[in-house]
């Protein structure tokens, strides 16, 4: 049954020190594909996102239990490399983070440098990054000026090329645009669009209507009376939101909370 | 699907960091290549005879550079090679460093231990020779000479440096940024060319002879920077809303600077004023070319010589003799006791508040 | 449409913050006098300095002060010269940098990236203590307990790579060189490097660690390709306040170091003779003639003005490196 999605996790759980924050999440993310995670703050969805790229375990007294799986094998086996792990499920930040003593060109390479890896035509692969990711125009006359010379949503979608260029089967995003303006974000999900025929894209929003626009399906994730959060319903983005089966899932689409 | 599942928290197992467990073999390798090195380098530091020193750096260190890239390379392949490096040298360099600093530490207090005694922290040298027992004799009057001479540097300096702080971040000055650029230029002032200036400005043109007072002057630009650097950053980490509170009520700038900004800043201004003491009270050059040592306990300020701890220490030490070094590890020990009470007051003192990082971004 | 006359903005009145009452004045008049006296100060080190040094600077010619050698006051006329204290106060502040740069970066990246928690901690106290110890109880261990083992690394290494002309001796004995006086000056300004390195690394955007972990960096690359260049600028500002420090030292050098003021020792570190400017005026001091006073003075200038000028570099430095920030 899991060799059929490109990416799933089977009854995660996760602990800070003592405290359960998330339980028995099981979520599948078939290939080129957008999931959407959506929820109130605190529920345990950025927390989630990390499990799935080994982001997670970075965190002191981070505690971890279940599987989750790429192609089929548990990415939290003692054999794998979790750096192998992150070059495959790559990851965009909410905050927009380019690496400040680089110039824009050195920063789509960056990846390739810090993992080691070698290209041999550098220029092409700046140039095709920066396409896919809606950026080649406005910077491909200063590829060698300073990554923060460039606007919030530039940046952003620089992350983006940054993430690409390393070629990454899953892209995870951790609400990519909620630091960004309307157009900077209209931008960005028609990227997500453009993307998803070659990747299988999990994204975090707090922005239901972003949900409604780019995910093929949606898990609702709620976290209530201090319990650990957990997936309350989950399936094709058209039914969580017209059609909800869990009265919680209809009272937060519908904007009676959160 | 609104079935009932069992929301409540699960208790953490054992096994939650399935990151940590590492493959048994990579485990052993990473042991023996901790171990394995450090055995090699000692057996072969035993069997030559060769120096320490020497053995450390041409066997044991390549041998654990070696050994530490193999087992990063073993692990995760031509990526692993530079990870353990970099994990080799870090612990090398760190530990060399630790233990050096702490075998200063360490002598200073066995040492001094050897010379310190009740007597040694009250009595003077009056009738004490050099190369008299150390039953006889102490750092009594150094002890005074240094809290009376740091003493009137501090009167002076807190107020100046508290003032010149206010002046940096309440008033609109147009000459803040001259300021603490000469500031920041008076610290880089060396600490003997501060003697020579109170030397040509009060000794060589004749206003006053050697004494204490001389001294305290010239370990004014000294203090200077530090307590004002230290007393502008705690004034700036009080939130402008607490002034601004005041203000909006009607009270005039000095009101809210006493009643309020102050208070708020107290514990980072007791704390610049404990560093500004700590950086002087060891300073030894500005006092030599300053002061008149003494065996005699000196209360005097203006008049007369006046032995502290450091040019004690400095005396002794050029004296040669055996005993007097040990009288001169005594005095470092003092100073040694003198700095680390400053230091826990002054960690003490920045306890209570919270200091919140400051973060630099745009 | 009737013309309308170009609009035109009341005039912009300059707000400016001044004191009314008589309280405030004298409130704000106390505290710019104060940081007045800040300049004061400075201009009255300078002024004093150089009008006692002015004789010397006048008699010796100044580029003959700076940059010869030999002082000599028993010959008429008169010779004081700095070039071999000048000199050897850069080359020993040289090797003291060089030692301790590595290790200080060391501690810190220990301390910030690899320590846990409660090592880290009291790791950190111990650091910024032992930056605390006066130099003049360094100089005292020094002395005494260091000198004997340091002339003893000295002497292996001359044996092992002495035809090296750095490495080099030719008197057979290996106390007080600059060699000695620069691991001990290293051991002075470690603590202060390691400590300013720390802080850095500590304000450091956790953000981009985390972007260079997700784009599979692993320890080594994120430290040598990101957080190094990010921390670039202060760890250079912090080296050179260590460089301004190890300049002005001036007990524990004067113990340890045995000054030659007729001969410049450029490169052989192993020699027992150097120079350090803030040592020879202490050595001077004591039965200094009036025309040798003033010769002091005029060094204490010479050292004063070579400080200032590193601090701006380190300035630049810090400013330029870091572009981004702004």
């Amino acid at each position: 049954m899991s060799a059929q999605f490109h990416l799933s996790s089977e009854n995660v759980n996760v602990w800070f020190g003592e405290r359960h924050v998330l339980k028995d999440v099981s979520l599948q993310f078939p290939t080129n594909q957008v999931t959407a995670l959506i929820g109130p703050s605190g529920c345990g969805k950025s927390t989630f996102i990390r499990t799935l790229n080994r982001m997670h375990e970075l965190i002191p007294g981070a505690g971890f239990g279940g599987k989750v799986l790429l192609d089929g094998q548990d990415i939290y086996e003692e054999s794998v490399d979790p750096v192998n792990v992150r070059i495959k499920i790559g990851m965009v930040f909410q905050k927009p983070n380019p690496f400040p003593t680089m110039s824009i060109k050195e920063n789509v390479l960056s990846g390739l440098k810090l993992s080691g890896r070698k290209n041999d035509n550098p220029a092409e692969l700046v140039e095709t990054s920066l396409r896919r990711a809606s950026i080649w125009n406005e910077v491909k006359d200063r590829l060698n000026e300073p990554a923060l010379s460039l606007s919030g949503g530039q940046q952003q979608r620089l992350c983006i090329a940054r993430g690409l260029a390393m070629d990454p089967e899953v892209l995870l995003m951790d609400e990519p645009c909620s630091a960004l303006d309307p157009g900077s974000t209209r931008r960005i999900e028609e990227t997500i669009l453009e993307l998803k025929d070659s990747m299988t894209i999990v994204i975090v929003t707090h922005n239901m209507q972003q949900a409604q626009r780019v995910a093929d399906q949606t898990a609702f994730f709620l976290s209530e009376d201090g319990n650990p959060g957990h997936v309350v319903e989950f399936g094709p983005t058209d039914d969580v939101f017209n059609k909800p089966i869990d009265s919680r899932t209809n009272d937060y689409v519908n904007g009676h909370f959160g | 699907m609104e079935k009932l599942i069992d929301l409540s928290p699960v208790e953490r197992p054992a096994n939650a960091q399935p990151w940590a467990k590492i493959q048994p073999r990579l485990k052993g390798v990473i042991a023996l290549s901790s171990v394995l090195p450090a055995v090699i380098a000692l057996a072969f530091l035993l069997i030559s005879g060769n120096e320490f020193m020497g053995v450390l750096f041409t066997v044991f260190l390549p041998l654990q550079i070696l050994a530490g890239g193999f087992a990063g390379f073993y692990g995760f392949g031509r990526r692993g090679i530079l990870d353990g490096l970099l994990l080799v040298v870090t612990y090398f360099f760190a530990t060399f460093v630790l233990v050096l600093l702490v075998s200063v530490l360490w002598s200073v207090i066995e040492n001094g231990g050897k010379a310190i005694s009740p007597h040694f922290f009250y009595q003077n040298n009056v009738y004490v020779d050099p190369t008299a027992p150390l039953e006889i004799g102490g750092v009594g009057h150094a002890i005074i000479g240094s809290f009376l001479i740091v003493g009137l540097a501090t009167v002076i300096t807190v107020p100046l440096g508290i003032a010149t702080a206010v002046y940096i971040t309440e008033t609109q000055g147009k000459s803040r940024g001259l300021i603490r650029s000469l500031l920041q230029a008076m610290s880089g002032l060396p600490s003997v060319v501060a003697g020579l200036f109170i030397y040509a400005l009060l000794i060589a043109s004749g206003i006053t002879q050697y004494a204490g007072f001389a001294g305290s002057l010239a370990l004014i630009p000294l203090m200077l920077p530090t307590v004002s650097r230290v007393a502008e950053e705690a004034l700036r980490l009080v939130p402008k809303e607490l002034r601004n509170g005041a203000l909006a009520l009607g009270a005039p700038a000095w009101r809210a600077f006493l009643q309020v900004t102050l208070p708020a800043a107290s514990s980072g201004i007791v704390t610049a004023v404990l560093l500004g003491v700590a950086r002087v009270i060891g300073e030894t050059a500005p006092l030599i070319l300053t002061t008149f040592s003494a065996n005699n306990t000196n209360l005097n300020i203006f008049e007369g010589g006046m032995s502290t701890l450091p040019t004690y220490l400095y005396n002794y030490v050029t004296m040669g003799f055996d005993t007097s070094l040990q009288r001169a590890w005594g005095a470092a020990l003092v100073i040694l006791i003198l700095v680390g009470v400053l230091f826990a007051a002054a960690r003490f003192a920045t306890r209570s508040t919270p200091a919140p990082k400051a973060k630099k971004r745009k | 449409m009737t013309a309308e006359a170009p609009y035109q903005a009341t005039p912009r009145r300059k707000l400016v913050v001044k004191p009314s009452t008589v309280p405030d004045k004298v409130f704000f008049g106390i505290a710019t006098a104060a940081a007045y006296s800040a300049i004061v100060i400075t201009s009255a080190i300078l002024i004093f300095l150089v009008l006692r040094a002015w004789p010397a600077f006048e008699s010796q010619g100044l580029l003959n002060f700076i940059f010869g050698s030999g002082w000599d006051t028993s010959l008429d006329p008169i010779v004081l010269h700095i070039g071999p204290m000048l000199w050897g106060s850069f080359l020993v502040a040289t090797i003291g940098v060089i030692f301790a740069v590595p290790m200080a970066i060391s501690i810190a990246y220990f301390i910030e990236f690899i320590a846990p928690k409660a090592l880290a901690k009291s790791a950190t106290i111990l650091v910024d203590l032992l930056a605390a110890i006066p130099s003049v109880v360094i100089g005292l261990w020094g002395v005494s307990l260091f000198s004997t083992v340091a002339a003893g690394w000295a002497q292996e290494l001359n044996s092992v790579l002495g035809w090296l002309p750095l490495f080099s001796n030719n008197a057979g004995n290996f106390l007080r060189s600059p060699f000695i006086a620069g691991l001990v000056v290293a051991v002075m300004i470690v603590p202060i490097i390691a400590s300013i390195t720390r802080e850095i690394f500590s304000q450091m955007d956790q953000e981009i660690i985390k972007a260079s972990l997700a784009l599979g960096g692993n320890r080594e690359s994120t430290f040598r390709k990101v957080i190094l260049p990010t921390a670039a600028g202060g760890v250079v500002g912090g080296v050179l306040l260590g460089l301004g420090r190890a300049l002005g030292e001036t007990v524990a050098i004067f113990f340890v170091l045995n000054l030659v003021y007729d001969d410049f020792n450029f490169y052989q570190i192993l020699e027992p003779k150097g120079g350090a400017v803030a040592s020879l005026i202490l050595a001077k001091f004591g039965e200094a003639t009036p025309a040798e006073i003033a010769g002091l003075m005029a060094a204490g200038v010479v050292l004063f003005v070579a400080t200032l000028i590193i601090n701006a570099i380190a300035s630049y430095i810090v400013a330029k490196a870091q572009p981004w920030r702004n």
